[in-house]
């Protein structure tokens, strides 16, 4: 990582727009594989689903607004992509593939907050994809409902009602995990 | 909107907050199929960038090639359908016949010749500057002679004003005060004394106006006693 970042940061202004946009998708690439995490991607899926938003990301890059923030473009992509693979997914047979161990440094200093984060990626889990989307994108990222709306093109109605549902959702997911970590 | 969050729950979304780095290994995989991607996209097309401006120059140029085209169609249409004049004297069932074409086509030339001269204009063919004038222009054309008109019939000059009237027919047989023009006809041939000639041209403007609000003027002017 420290290499590539080096790299790139002695080319600051790329001229090559194919550069441009490689340099973009590095700076967001914790952004992107964290996002997919929250969506429901396997670890095993996330460097596959990652290369699928660098695609759809270099073949609108040159409409893309640059002045923007770029998370809810990417987030928007990477949801529509989510989707579209738990779609496929769902008529392929699925293989239990082990989750490998938490990508967080120093496990032993950091466990409460790898708990805590575990806990709201399991709780994540077991809400909608279209009402967790807006959920992670509000309360997690926090991107204003404005934006979320119009990243899901959906109306801003939609999105606090998506809101409102989810949140209850989470907590009553966190509620049954931590029954289920203490019974 | 309310807040159904509670403490608990908000330090939780606090942790969930942190973004883990994607380890080193990953990311460089993950960058090298990028670039790898992006020269192969690069080789096998040129970019959209490039590509879309000259696709939409040319979007652009044939829609004005086929808009122009049409247009010139279109003038090309009127001007022919313009120039046949109708004959100066129409009977009245020939008139019926044709009253769905006369309110967009035919000029209103008196149902038979005046006994002045000036009054029947020599020359039916509209005025050529009153072709290539736009829309604003035709119509303060028209309205001129329309104004030198009105106010030559106020003065009691009623063949000067049918002058004016045929010149405004002259030039703008289907123009858009034409109902207006015919409406005036009818008067000034009234205060000619011409009581034949009114009541004809009130009956034509009866049939190519039959729902003008000058209809009554036109009729009350044909049964008025001083007739």
């Amino acid at each position: 990582m420290g290499y590539l970042r080096l790299v790139h940061s002695t080319s600051p202004t790329p001229a090559n727009p194919d550069e441009d946009c490689v340099a973009a998708f590095d700076r967001e690439l914790d952004y992107v594989f964290s996002t997919l995490r929250r969506l429901g991607a396997a670890s095993s899926e996330l460097e596959d689903l990652a290369h699928e938003i660098f695609v759809v990301l270099y073949g609108n890059w040159p409409e893309v607004d640059r002045s923007r923030p770029l998370r809810p473009y990417l987030f928007g992509i990477a949801f529509r992509i989510v989707a579209a693979h738990r779609r496929r997914r769902s008529r392929e047979v699925c293989v239990a593939v082990p989750e490998p161990e938490d990508l967080a440094q120093s496990p032993e200093l950091k466990l409460q907050a790898r708990q805590s984060a575990a806990l709201v990626t399991g709780a994540l889990k077991q809400i909608p994809l279209p009402r967790r989307a807006v959920l992670i994108m509000h309360d997690l990222d926090e991107i204003p409902i404005r934006d979320i709306a119009e990243t899901l093109s959906i109306t801003r109605f939609g999105a606090y009602a998506r809101l409102r549902k989810a949140r209850l959702e989470l907590r009553a997911a966190i509620q049954r995990q931590l029954l289920g970590v203490r019974t | 909107m309310t807040r159904q969050r509670s403490p608990e729950l908000e330090a939780l979304l606090e942790q969930g907050k942190q973004i883990p780095a994607v380890p080193a290994a990953v990311r460089a995989r993950v960058l090298t199929r990028a670039r790898a991607t992006a020269a192969l996209a690069g080789s096998v097309r040129p970019p959209r960038s490039r590509l879309r401006p000259a696709m939409l120059h040319l979007a652009a140029l044939v829609a004005a090639t086929v808009f122009g085209m049409g247009i010139a169609g279109a003038v090309v249409l009127l001007r022919d359908r313009k120039t046949p004049a109708p004959p100066a004297e129409a009977s009245a069932s020939a008139q019926l016949a044709l009253r769905p074409a006369l309110s967009a086509l035919a000029p209103p030339t008196p149902p038979t010749p005046l006994a002045s001269a000036p009054l029947a204009p020599s020359a039916p063919e509209p005025h050529p500057s009153a072709k290539s004038a736009s829309p604003r222009e035709s119509y303060a054309a028209e309205l001129e002679l329309l104004r030198r008109a009105q106010s030559a019939y106020a003065g009691g000059d009623f063949s000067g004003s049918l002058v004016s009237l045929n010149e405004h027919a002259r030039q703008f047989p289907s123009g858009r005060l034409a109902e207006e023009r015919e409406a005036l006809r009818v008067s000034c041939l009234r205060g000619l004394g011409r009581s034949s000639d009114a009541r004809r041209a009130a009956a034509s403007f009866a049939l190519r106006f039959p729902h003008s609000v000058l209809l009554s003027r036109t009729t009350a002017a044909e049964t008025s006693p001083s007739n």
